[in-house]
């Protein structure tokens, strides 16, 4: 298959200063999780990119001082020569494959908590975080200012000796350079502060110094936020950013151009529950009119002719992606040779960034169950090594996420024969109505992809409208069965608050639903009002009581948590969601956990109040989405009525399940559970995960012995 | 009740066409291979009167030795025996229907299945001529199929959906159209019991051609659409525009 | 080198294909058109378009189409008349009879050719196979008269009178083996009829499933458009046969045929390709309904829909 000549300029070089990328594909600076502390991790994810076929590819945000520590969020780090090694094997990696590396130098003034360095950052005026609320920060003077752009300049000979191609002077989500710039930070009032030309001065001496450093032989490039979205004292598009462009056009190389600050930077890292591919557009093409240099940027870019027409309407130079680049490291390759229905695209979903957000845990994606495993597993998303068992053949129960993912890897791993089976009449099982949600069309894209992949694969035949029982399953021929039949909301109410269920909560009652009879069985509630019981802490309770105010019904959200959907914040969700539910009418009752469900009332009392007072909504309706339970019976039934025996008997040697049939989980995760089954399927035991690769240090008796040392020396004052 | 099924595997392109050196067909190593869709459908509705009347059912298909995999989904969906017939040259349904006909003759079938048609040709015609051969009634663009005594009903799908209602002389030949009924799938032990067994190979004597390709290529594209970018918004704005101007 | 033309009649009226096999069949020579029915005088007058040399009635049988009685008819139309060419359209009705005929006699034979021409003597017809991915020109050598199906809608209807001779030639035609006996509407809704629409909106595979009906149902009401469908939602049990577009379906011809999630198969095609303005709306680049449609976007369908009900 040959590329699409619409996609041509897609794969144009283009100069950036004394570089030259040989393609318009990027991957913008973006978390991990790994930083300069899990070098392998670090530089084989972001090699895989390379490898597939990306132009340049850039570190998470990289502290230059230990000022500038995050923890418990992970960023790189280039405070030593040691933090240079461990970052050079990623340029090495990223070389071979003649990609671009590029460092996003960063400091991150009063946002950044030094909470394992334990230094105070320095800021342009002494006001607490609006991310960060506990955080205060030094107001710098002089001698400030010129240490905190000294450590830019020796971060940038850092990188560059680790082998990057570009630096950047970082400011977007308002860190330090984009603070001095911005008078919602910025309350100065000497030559640093005030006018523009004072608001700019921080950051236009910032890129000279570091040009006059490493510009010689290393591009420079600027990441600015040309909206912050915080009215007027926030940055704004033409008071400060294109004066700016203008200030130092001469001195930049490329320019990354995005939007918001930090507190809200979901307005930057779109979900696509909110807005649709390209939204920076018009802010990058404003940017653009005024530069002469190369401009990227992002947009959660997944369609190759919206890349395309970006480029050719002069709006963009350089097409950038994270999360896309995350869901298909492959996406340029796939472009270039015509595949466009084999790119996994993103969906949109922020799963990925809540692991940053979360701190510690290093990314995933709903998308590539390989994303994060690059090193670790030795997971590479387009290779599949032939199953040593391959000659047998596999029945998959369950066409959901899990069972399309494992029968899809099982299939591409060479099994004789897969048939997943599943009783619908199509694939998808809760992911074919989840994304009728509001906002949620997007992830349908999670299903798409695998009817695609399943569709090409010779060795599996998907079976629809087909339900297995017991018998069935022990009697279909199959060597291996993978049991993936997933899960079900719990229509008792039982729920992690109380450990138990609702007096009086039965979603067989015709006043009371579940999601999945709301959704996926067409169950109407009658009546104007519904109270929905949320203790799922994610999206399900929210985007239910969305769907129901849109329809018309007067919805209250009722969680026993002190806020609904928590792990929406972490998904960046959470600010538009709320704007969302309180434009709807949407009332939202946090600490409340109900004693009981009665025909046109819930009564419930405050989880703090001593004396258990009780109060009563008068709602028509009711909608449980306490907890989710796993759909057991048919697995319980092959292993405790039927017996490994007697299936071993009628040919089957192996009896799995995956998914939330074994325990309800997010859907990134059920993709993995099926992925990790078939990528394992061939090992001793595969019903338990296979050790994966820790970065740590382990000690022996040598290095045991030279630390003791150092540290006598360093108490005795003679290290 | 012996029911033959007369079935084809049917070749799809992928996106490369390559054509055989003397330029009449597609080389075979850039095609898939599969049963043709109406055809289960056909063997479906022969299992579901062997369930209800007892007997056999009898799957044949012109083709080399690959099409066996075809035959070999059949049996593995329940059906009996199977035939396959070879030294038939493609693409002459004429052709074909003369080959079928020795065998069918020779089964004493008490009803002879085909699919309307092959997704890959697209002929409709090979059911409808081997009945001519075979000195049979027939039926062509069967819906729905009701056995009696000596006759049956069959309700015959004209274009716009409009049904014929038609009683025919048993035994006959039916061509079944896609719908009729749900196929069954197979599982497993099916598959791997139909693997087992042996089908017979009997060689076509030869016949006339009734048609010959003389030359096969990829026709030239037309101009195309004009496409309207891909903003839904923009889209939706054009289309009702179109909508007005076309029918003021 | 003359050209024999079958009429192809439903319930007393001559359907358009009739039309176009003259159009078709006037460069190969001069054209006759035989009439088969019980009382085939009726039906004359409306095959006696321009190019018509000759119309020939057959009087047998009964009102309906009977398989035996067509096979047997033309049987005797080719032993008396000699035809080089035999013209029917690709319909269901022809499905029953025509292979029959040209397996007995020993035709040429072809179906569902939308080419057709002389060279010199020879007879060359051009179809598709596997999928309209490839054409194929095919020859017959050694066949006298060649028999060959025509796609519908391929050539356009001939119009006017010709003006032409009628005679009639007295067929015995035994007993058929296979007999209409009534015709039924297979469930029937007191439904729409979708050929006298100004503006389709039709809808196919890539709506997903039958919720989406309802909302498609919705927006061609607010545009005035009636819905249609593709044959995989009448399949599926989702929408009456009376709505469908195709080669089993209805062909139609609106002013404005829009076709979304419909991939274009070419049996799809067939039914729809007349149509004035046609603009697809589909996902996939590659659908061959590209390649018919006048506007096309790749874009998600109910992106669209959404954006459209906005503007009624």
């Amino acid at each position: 298959m040959a590329r699409d000549p619409k996609h041509d300029i897609l794969f144009e070089p283009i100069k950036i200063g004394p570089k030259t990328m040989k393609n318009r594909f990027y991957q913008v600076p973006h978390c991990n999780g790994f930083g300069s502390e899990k070098p392998f991790s670090q530089a084989f994810f972001r090699a895989g990119k390379a490898e597939g076929g990306f132009g340049g590819v850039a570190t998470e945000y990289c502290s230059i001082s230990p000022e500038s520590d995050d923890t418990h969020r992970m960023s790189a780090r280039l405070w030593d020569d040691d933090d240079i090694k461990n970052l050079s094997l990623m340029c090495d990696m990223l070389h071979e494959y003649d990609c671009l590396a590029a460092a996003e130098l960063w400091y991150g003034g009063p946002h950044a908590p030094c909470m394992e360095s334990r230094c105070v950052a320095r800021a342009p005026s002494q006001i607490p975080s609006d991310f960060e609320y506990l955080t205060y920060a030094i107001e710098a003077d002089k001698d400030d200012i010129r240490y905190l752009q000294q450590l830019y300049v020796d971060a940038a000979k850092r990188a560059r000796t680790a082998g990057f191609d570009i630096v950047y002077v970082y400011g977007s989500h308002s860190y330090l350079p984009q603070q001095f710039l911005t008078p919602f930070y910025n309350k100065r009032t000497d030559e640093y502060g005030g006018s523009f030309e004072n608001r700019a001065r921080f950051w236009r001496e910032t890129i000279e110094k570091v040009k006059e450093a490493v510009g010689d032989d290393t591009a420079i490039a600027v990441r600015m936020s040309t909206d912050m979205f915080l009215g007027e004292p926030g940055t704004q598009l033409k008071r400060d950013c294109l004066p700016f462009v203008e200030l130092v056009d001469h001195l930049v190389d490329v320019w990354d151009i995005n939007l918001s600050g930090i507190a809200e930077w979901g307005e930057d890292a779109t979900p696509s529950r909110f807005y649709e591919q390209g939204r920076a557009l018009p802010w990058q093409a404003a940017v653009k009119e005024i530069s002469k240099k190369p401009v990227l940027g992002v947009g959660r870019w997944t369609n190759p002719d919206a890349m395309s027409d970006a480029i050719h309407e002069g709006k963009l130079d350089i097409i950038a992606t994270c999360r896309p680049s995350t869901s298909d490291p492959f996406l340029p390759k796939k472009i270039e040779e015509g595949r466009l229905d084999d790119i996994r695209e993103c969906i949109g979903c922020n799963v990925c960034i809540s692991r940053w957000e979360i701190g510690g845990p290093p990314l995933i994606c709903t998308q590539n169950a390989t994303a994060g495993e690059e090193y670790r597993r030795a997971w590479h998303p387009e290779k599949f090594t032939t199953a040593k068992n391959a000659d047998n053949d596999v029945l998959v129960v369950g066409a959901g996420p899990a069972g399309m993912e494992c029968a899809m890897v099982l299939g591409k791993r060479g099994m004789r024969r897969v048939h997943l089976v599943e009783s619908a009449d199509d694939m998808g099982g809760t992911m074919r109505w989840i994304p009728q949600l509001p906002g949620l069309g997007e992830w349908a894209r999670l299903v798409n992809y695998r009817k695609i992949q399943l569709d090409k694969l010779k060795n599996v035949e998907f079976i629809p409208s087909t339900t297995l029982a017991p018998e069935d399953v022990a009697g279909y021929g199959a060597e291996i069965v993978v049991v993936a039949t997933g899960s079900y909301w719990a229509t008792d109410g039982l729920n992690g608050a109380s450990h138990d269920v609702i007096p009086g909560a039965d979603a067989s009652l015709a006043w009371q639903a579940t999601p999945d009879q709301l959704m996926g069985e067409g169950k109407t509630l009658a009546g104007d009002s519904v109270l929905v019981f949320d203790n799922d802490g994610y999206f399900m309770g929210v985007s239910i009581s969305e769907k129901l105010a849109l329809e018309g019904k007067k919805v209250t959200l009722m969680t026993p948590l002190g806020h609904v959907a928590p792990y929406m914040h972490f998904t960046l969700e959470a600010p538009n969601m709320h704007r969302r539910l309180h434009s709807l009418g949407v009332e939202i009752v946090p600490y409340h956990l109900p004693s009981r469900l009665e025909k046109g009332g819930v009564v419930a009392t405050h989880v703090y109040d001593e004396h258990g007072a009780e109060r009563t909504w008068d709602v028509d309706g009711v909608v449980l989405v306490s907890q989710r339970r796993s759909n057991e019976r048919l697995f319980r039934s092959l292993k405790d009525d039927i017996g490994l025996e007697a299936l071993k008997a009628e040919g089957v040697d192996a009896l799995y399940r995956i998914g939330d049939c074994e325990a309800p989980r997010l859907i990134a995760d059920a993709v993995f559970s099926g992925h990790r089954l078939a990528r394992e399927i061939d090992s001793p035991d595969p019903s338990v995960p296979l050790p994966f690769r820790r970065e740590r240090r382990v000690i022996d008796p040598d290095f045991v012995a030279s630390e003791r040392a150092w540290h006598e020396s360093a108490m005795a004052g003679t290290a | 009740m012996r029911t033959v099924v007369c079935i084809k595997q049917v070749r799809t392109l992928g996106d490369e066409v390559e054509f055989t050196d003397d330029g009449r067909d597609v080389d075979p190593d850039y095609v898939d291979l599969a049963l043709n869709e109406w055809d289960s459908f056909a063997t479906e509705e022969a299992l579901q009167l062997k369930e209800r009347l007892g007997g056999e059912v009898v799957v044949v298909t012109c083709g080399p030795e690959e099409s066996e995999a075809a035959l070999r989904r059949c049996l593995a969906m329940g059906a009996d025996r199977a035939v396959r017939i070879e030294g038939v040259a493609a693409h002459d349904p004429i052709g074909v229907a003369h080959a079928l006909a020795e065998v069918v003759r020779d089964e004493e079938p008490d009803l002879v299945l085909c699919g309307v048609q092959s997704s890959d040709s697209v002929q409709a015609a090979t059911g409808t001529a081997l009945a001519e051969l075979v000195e049979l009634p027939r039926v062509a663009v069967v819906t729905r199929l009701e056995p009696g005594d000596g006759k049956a009903t069959a309700h015959r799908e004209l274009e716009g959906g409009l049904v014929d209602v038609v009683e025919v002389d048993l035994p006959a030949v039916l061509t079944i159209q896609t719908g009729i009924n749900q196929p069954r799938y197979a599982n497993l032990r099916a598959i791997k019991q139909a693997e087992q067994v042996e089908i017979t190979v009997r060689q076509a004597a030869s016949a006339p051609a009734a048609s010959r390709v003389r030359r096969m290529f990829v026709p030239p594209r037309g101009e195309g659409a004009e496409m309207l970018g891909t903003d839904p918004g923009e889209v939706a704005r054009r289309i009702a525009d179109l909508v007005k101007e076309r029918t003021a | 080198m003359s050209v024999l033309v079958v009429t192809e009649h439903l319930q007393g009226t001559v359907r358009d294909v009739t039309r176009e096999l003259v159009t078709a069949g006037r460069p190969l020579g001069p054209v006759a058109v035989a009439v088969i029915a019980r009382d085939p005088g009726p039906l004359a007058a409306a095959v006696d378009v321009e190019g018509v040399e000759e119309i020939v009635t057959v009087a047998a049988g009964a009102d309906e189409f009977e398989g035996d009685t067509y096979q047997q008819a033309l049987e005797a139309l080719i032993e008396s008349r000699r035809p080089r060419v035999v013209l029917l359209g690709f319909t269901v009705n022809a499905m029953s009879y025509a292979a029959a005929v040209a397996a007995k006699l020993g035709l040429g034979y072809a179906s569902d050719v939308h080419g057709v021409a002389l060279e010199g003597e020879a007879v060359i017809a051009t179809r598709s196979f596997y999928a309209g991915k490839v054409s194929a020109e095919l020859e017959f050598p050694g066949a006298e008269t060649v028999l060959l199906l025509l796609r519908p809608t391929t050539w356009p209807p001939a119009e006017g009178t010709g003006g032409a001779a009628v005679s009639s030639l007295a067929v015995e035609v035994a007993p058929p083996r296979a007999r209409h006996v009534e015709f039924t509407e297979p469930a029937a809704t007191g439904d729409v009829d979708i050929t006298q629409a100004d503006v389709l909106l039709s809808i196919g595979r890539g709506i997903g499933d039958a919720d989406a009906i309802a909302q498609f149902e919705g927006l061609a009401a607010k545009m005035g458009a009636t819905l249609s469908v593709s044959r995989p939602i009448v399949d599926a049990g989702w929408m009456p046969a009376s709505r469908q577009v195709g080669q089993s379906g209805k062909t139609v011809k609106p002013k404005v045929y829009l076709a979304f999630g419909i991939s274009g198969a070419v049996q799809h095609l067939a039914g729809m390709k007349a149509s004035g303005t046609i603009v697809a709306v589909n996902t996939d680049p590659e659908a061959s309904i590209f390649g018919v449609a006048h506007y096309g976007a790749v874009v998600d369908l109910f992106d669209v829909a959404e954006e459209l009900e906005k503007l009624y």
